[in-house]
This record gives structure tokens, C-alpha cells and sequence, in this order.
């Protein structure tokens, strides 16, 4: 069974070989500085270049660290489309929003569209083409910012979550708009050859929100996004990545439509196949104990992990840029059965 | 006519309850009342305001309360304390410390809400706060904490790349010579006891509430 056979099946439920090790970008950032010196590809270069983009996405493959390519490795091309200031990070830093689009609420409808077809948007086009030309046998997974997570790009977080209460109208229409440029893009993605979305909010997480904002908001936005990029695509499977604890939120939880639903490692697997009956499992190897503990450790939380089923084994939030490879590759190994 | 004044307690309770049951609206209009019946206005904040954000505290602890409830939380309490503030007495009691708090996100990362969030409490609790904001320079935090004269320098990050800027911010200080003199205490997603033991940090603390708890021990605050 090939990589790509493996994970789509894996996420529609069908069963498999063994499970898939993957990363898929995005927030959930799948490259450490250790990969960019040997594949000698560099962040910030790589985010705004789509053949650096597409290589270190490759490299990510080819060192033997995950079984899939992704991209980008950021979470902050959607709001830089839509206007916020970005600093590109460094070889260890990721890129990050440094200026908010909006002072107020109030100014939402004068924000551009987001055009998929310009600037950074297009470099991960482009690197989804490149990536698509050369393998047909390992899943291009595209990534996007959860609506939350995009609108607080845009502005200030504080005075986003009080609106959520407080200026309900004016926030519903604030996140139809996010949502509806991220289904531009979104699609977009699939149309250059993305094999699975991935969506990640860790903005928009319960312990932030509670039960009741995070049903009215992450629940619904999450949901019309992932119906935007089903029309027309109906078969794309979609992974939805959510930080933080989840006990408080399991019940408005299991109306996102999504194929499989990645965790904080704190959240423990074993629970969350309990309270989410159905849906494919993702996850959650401590990101913390991927850059700071050693290889013989991380084999032994990999199998934790896969007893505990999780069907796709994954670092829990991504990866720090100063994990090592070792670390990595011993994750990828232990699935491996090596 | 007759007018009917309400008692302190009342006050005080409508005071609580404002901030408590995120009555931002009218935090204002009942902190005026308060003062033009004559009480006192320390009163008010300390066994109004600032009681109803401790309960508010109290519910979040109990996972009945989340983050955005806090938020209105602190403006309804905020929005009273603009009414009181120039009611204050002037002048500190005679030896009375005066504790002081730097606090922001350390360099590379921009989540800022738990950082707001702690803020917010530490003012509650009675320190002087000095935000530094996000992405915040490393050398920044040393800098602002000599100059002010803080006791407790706060750093917060929610990734662990960004982790390691928060032992250079310990590093830094020993190297000026003045690690005995500023505590630090740190909080985030990814960090733990561990981590804060493993950096020589002074403490750590898992959410909002605890910090107040943490920073009162760090500093010796009764």
C-alpha cells in the first residue's frame, strides 16, 4: 500500500496496512531548521518562493520524516491577503502577524477579497504543482487557518472575542466573509492538486470560548467551510485541528462535518474516540516532548499513541523548528514497525 | 420626592454583582451612585470591583466561566474603576510597597490573550502593570524591569519554539547581576513545573487565576 493509498483510507475509515506517520503543515509546521541545512533550503525563502516551497516540502519526505507533503508553513497567508502585517520569521522562527487589518469590528466590509491568485497564495499554488508533477504515490496535503484563527489575525483578539458576545451581527458577518475567502483559497488548493485539506484553529478553542461561543462560531464557520470545499469536490477528506482541552466542548464537537479531528496532547486519544464515535482519530504526539525529549522516548509515546488508536499518527501541534530529526525519524520508525 | 440611598453593602454587592455578571453597561452609572451616597472608594474597588472579578475568577477556575467571559468581565470592572480612580486617596500608607509587574510575550510569538488575560488579574490583585506586549525583544523585558524597578518579570508563550527566549530572559538577568533582585514567573501552552525548574525560573503557573496565586508567593505579597 502506498503512502497516498494508506491515507486516504485512513481518513475515510477503510482499512489499512498500518497507519499512516504524517504532518500536515500549515499550523501544524512539519519543518525544523536540522531539515532545511540538509535539504539547503531556508525559511524565510521558502515561504514566498514556490520552487524552495516545494522542495523543503519534498525534503520533508524524502529524510524520512513524514509520509506526506504539505504546505505552507505558516498560518498567516490568509490574513496577509486580507491585510494584516506579516514578519516572515526566520530559520527558527515562524512567520507571524506583527499588524491587525482592522481597529474596529465596525471596518470589516472595507477588507480586500482574499485573492487565492496573488502573492503568497499563489506561491503555495504554485509549490502544490510543482509537488503534484513529481509523485503520484504520497498525498499533497493543503492547509488552511480556521475562521477564528484568521479573523484573530485580523484584528485585535481581545476586541474580537468580546464582539462574539457583544456585537453578535457585526461578528457573524465578520466570520461569513473570513469564511467565504477561505473557501476561495481552499479550493484553490484542491484545483492545484491537494489531495487532503487540513484546517487548523487554535484560536478558536473551548477553553477560550466555552461550549455555547465555541457551537456558534468555530462549530458553524468550520462547518460552511468545509461544505464550500465539498462543493465540487465532495470525496476531498478534511482533517480539522483544534488546541487546547476539549472535555467542556465534545458535545457541539460532534457536529463538525469533518473526516478527522487532531488534538492538543493533553487531549487523550482514548477519550476522544469515546466522545466522537465515527471519526477518524489524528495525532497526538506531544509536540513539547518532540523538541526536548530523546529519541528512545518519543518511540515509546509513538506507541502509546498507536495503542491508544489513533489512526493517524501525528505530532500533536506540529513541530518546534529545533526538534531534531532524530527525534522525527524515530516517530516515523516506530510506525514503520522499525 | 423621596429619594430612597442605598446602603454601602448594597452598593458594593451591585458593584460586584456588575463586574460578576458582565454588566459592563452599567459598571459606571452604579460606581457613580456609589460615590455621590458618600462611601468610600477604595471600598468600592477593593469589595466591589475587585471581589466580583475575584468571583468571576472563581467560576472560570470551576470551568463554568471562559476566557471571553473574563474579558467583559474586566471591562465591566474597568469601567467602574474609571469612576472611582480619581476618588482614590493620593498617597500610599507609609511604607507601603508598591509591587510592580513586567509582563509580554517573549520574541517570535504573537498570542497574546493568555497574557491579557493574566494581566488583567495581576492588576486585579493590586500590581502595577507594565505590558510590553507581544513578540517582545528579549533584552526588552530586562530593560523595562531595571528601569521601573519591578519585582516580577512575567513571560508567556504559547509555542515551544519560541520556549528557549524565556531562559535567555533568566540568562540576562544573572548576567547584569540582578537575578536576585526580579522574580520571574512564566505560563503558556507548552510549559510545565519542569520546564520553569529546568530554566531557573521562580514559577509557573497553569492559567490566570493561579498566576495571581504564584506572583503573590514570588513577591511576598500578603
Amino acid at each position: 500500500m502506498d503512502s497516498k493509498e494508506r491515507l486516504l483510507n485512513a481518513l475515510k475509515g477503510v482499512k489499512t496496512d498500518r497507519s499512516p506517520c504524517i504532518c500536515p503543515g500549515g499550523m501544524m509546521n512539519m519543518v525544523v531548521t536540522a531539515l532545511m541545512e540538509k535539504a539547503d533550503i531556508h525559511w524565510p525563502e521558502a515561504h514566498t518562493d514556490p520552487i524552495k516551497m516545494a522542495g523543503l516540502a519534498k525534503a520533508v519526505y524524502d529524510y524520512g520524516c513524514f509520509e506526506n507533503y504539505g504546505v505552507p508553513f505558516c498560518m498567516t497567508i490568509e490574513a496577509e491577503q486580507l491585510g494584516a502585517v506579516v514578519d516572515l520569521g526566520s530559520t527558527v522562527y515562524e512567520p507571524h502577524v506583527t499588524g491587525y487589518a482592522l481597529e474596529d469590528l465596525s471596518q470589516w466590509n472595507k477588507l480586500p477579497h482574499l485573492d487565492p491568485y496573488s502573492n503568497r497564495a499563489n506561491v503555495v499554488l504554485d509549490a502544490i504543482k510543482i509537488l503534484k508533477e513529481q509523485a503520484d504515490k504520497i498525498p499533497i496535503i493543503g492547509n488552511l487557518s480556521g475562521p477564528v484563527s484568521v479573523a484573530t489575525s485580523l484584528i485585535e483578539p481581545v476586541v474580537y472575542y468580546k464582539a462574539l458576545r457583544r456585537r453578535k451581527e457585526e461578528a457573524h458577518a465578520f466570520m461569513k466573509f473570513v469564511t467565504e475567502g477561505l473557501i476561495s483559497f481552499g479550493r484553490a488548493q484542491i484545483e492545484a492538486g491537494a489531495d487532503v485539506i487540513a484546517i487548523s484553529d487554535p484560536s478558536g478553542t473551548g477553553e477560550i470560548l466555552g461550549p455555547r461561543l465555541f457551537e456558534e462560531y468555530v462549530v458553524t464557520y468550520i462547518n460552511q467551510l468545509i461544505d464550500g470545499l465539498r462543493e465540487g469536490n465532495p470525496e476531498i477528506p478534511m482533517i480539522v485541528h483544534i488546541c487546547g482541552r476539549m472535555h467542556k466542548v465534545y458535545e457541539p464537537l460532534n457536529k463538525l462535518r469533518a473526516d478527522a479531528h487532531s488534538f492538543d496532547s493533553i487531549v487523550s486519544i482514548k477519550e476522544s474516540k469515546k466522545m466522537l464515535p465515527g471519526k477518524t482519530m489524528m495525532g497526538n504526539v506531544s509536540t513539547f516532548a518532540l523538541e526536548f525529549a530523546d529519541a528512545d522516548r518519543i518511540r515509546l509515546m509513538t506507541q502509546k499513541v498507536m495503542a491508544e488508536g489513533s489512526d493517524i499518527i501525528a505530532p500533536a501541534c506540529g513541530l518546534g523548528t529545533k526538534s531534531s530529526l532524530e527525534n522525527i525519524q524515530a516517530m516515523l520508525n516506530a510506525v514503520q514497525g522499525k | 420626592m423621596n429619594i430612597m440611598v442605598k446602603s454601602k453593602e448594597e452598593l458594593l454587592q451591585q458593584l460586584s454583582d456588575c463586574v460578576f455578571e458582565m454588566d459592563d453597561e452599567n459598571a459606571a452609572d452604579v460606581a457613580k451612585d456609589y460615590i455621590a451616597a458618600g462611601y468610600e472608594a477604595l471600598d468600592g474597588v477593593l469589595k466591589g470591583l475587585v471581589d466580583g472579578m475575584n468571583r468571576a475568577g472563581q467560576m472560570y477556575e470551576e470551568e463554568e466561566y471562559f476566557v471571553t467571559d473574563l474579558l467583559v468581565c474586566s471591562d465591566a470592572m474597568y469601567n467602574g474603576l474609571d469612576v472611582l480612580r480619581e476618588h482614590l486617596p493620593q498617597e500610599t500608607a507609609e511604607g507601603a510597597v508598591n509591587y510592580k509587574c513586567v509582563i509580554g510575550v517573549v520574541e517570535g510569538d504573537t498570542h497574546d490573550i493568555g497574557k491579557n488575560l493574566v494581566r488583567i488579574m495581576l492588576e486585579t490583585a493590586g500590581f502595577e502593570m507594565y505590558d510590553l506586549g507581544r513578540d517582545v525583544p528579549l533584552q526588552s523585558f530586562v530593560e523595562k524591569a531595571k528601569d521601573v524597578d519591578a519585582q516580577l518579570i512575567c513571560l508567556s508563550t504559547l509555542m515551544t519554539t519560541t520556549m528557549p527566549g524565556m531562559k535567555e530572559v533568566v540568562d540576562i538577568l544573572v548576567k547584569e547581576g540582578i537575578r536576585d533582585k526580579v522574580k520571574v514567573m512564566i505560563g503558556g501552552g507548552p510549559l510545565s513545573q519542569a520546564y520553569c525548574n529546568q530554566i531557573n525560573a521562580d514559577g509557573y503557573a497553569v492559567n490566570a487565576t493561579g498566576a495571581v496565586t504564584v506572583a503573590k508567593q514570588l513577591v511576598g505579597m500578603a
